[in-house]
């Protein structure tokens, strides 16, 4: 990657993802265990929630995220140095488009590098925050 | 194989550093693929976000009736998983606090493949009050 990248305030590549009911309920196929929840069971979810419809799993924004940061810094280095810390605002729910955007706000020399923080933030379609959070990898 | 015997959650019982034991799992190339094509990204590496580790670990020792809603999560990321190995996943509980009035857990989980590779560390805040979040979030009609 460029050194550039590294500035202050550089902008990471943004992705927008649309959610819907399947890609939730595939998300959720991904576990080992098979059991009903509030991502993959309107009942349940209305049970637990008391919501009228299923939401997606918080770490779906997580694996938003880090095709953001993966396309930054690059896979040989976030796949091995990276770290993602999301709080999760807001429901995300069928329908709804998550936009993964984020800014280099610090970095300081490591042993093994410059590392490199940067603030993430995730909206929805009408620009409410659903998640935010801090994302770090070291590059050598 | 009889499943073994799980333990009601009772949040005033759970005890910090309490271990969830381990487990393991092979990753297939159809849950890879499942992963990548549920988040719209064919380069994804880590379809370890999707099992949960840390979640399945704490659903492998407690029946939990009270249900719970991700409140955030920490993933530390040190090599992709390959398809085919087998993932050895260790969950202990980290933490427990309450914050305005909401009762949180942190469940963490590492995860290492049959080859030794450290694949991934997270850490899951589950808030303990699940209708809470939806009385604030669901619109009212």
């Amino acid at each position: 990657m460029a050194t550039a990248k590294l500035e202050i305030n550089a902008e990471i590549p943004s992705v927008s993802k649309h959610v819907t009911q399947s890609s939730i309920n595939q998300f959720e196929s991904c576990g080992i265990l098979d059991r009903v929840n509030i991502h993959n069971d309107p009942e349940f979810a209305q049970q637990r929630l008391g919501f009228s419809a299923p939401i997606a799993s918080g770490r779906m924004s997580v694996a938003f995220a880090a095709e953001s940061l993966r396309k930054f810094f690059g896979p040989q280095v976030f796949h091995h140095t990276g770290t993602i810390n999301l709080k999760f605002l807001r429901p995300v729910k069928h329908g709804d488009t998550i936009t993964v955007s984020g800014t280099v706000t610090h970095h300081e020399q490591v042993e093994s590098g410059t590392l490199v923080t940067v603030d993430i933030l995730c909206e929805n379609q009408d620009r409410e925050k659903t998640a935010v959070g801090v994302a770090t990898a070291i590059v050598p | 194989m009889t499943a073994p015997k799980l333990k009601e959650f009772d949040y005033d019982k759970l005890e910090i550093g309490e271990e969830l034991g381990s487990y393991e799992y092979t990753l297939t190339q159809e849950m890879l693929d499942n992963f990548r094509a549920s988040v719209d990204d064919p380069e994804a590496a880590f379809p370890t976000l999707a099992v949960k580790h840390d979640a399945t670990a704490f659903a492998m020792v407690y029946d939990d009736k009270v249900g719970t809603v991700n409140a955030g999560n920490e993933v530390e990321f040190y090599n992709p998983p390959i398809p085919g190995k087998k993932i050895r996943v260790t969950g202990r509980i980290a933490d427990k606090y309450w914050r305005r009035d909401m009762p949180y857990i942190v469940i963490e989980a590492t995860a290492i493949d049959e080859d030794g590779r450290l694949l991934e560390k997270l850490r899951t805040y589950q808030l303990k009050k699940p209708d809470e979040v939806g009385r604030k979030w669901q619109p009212q009609s």
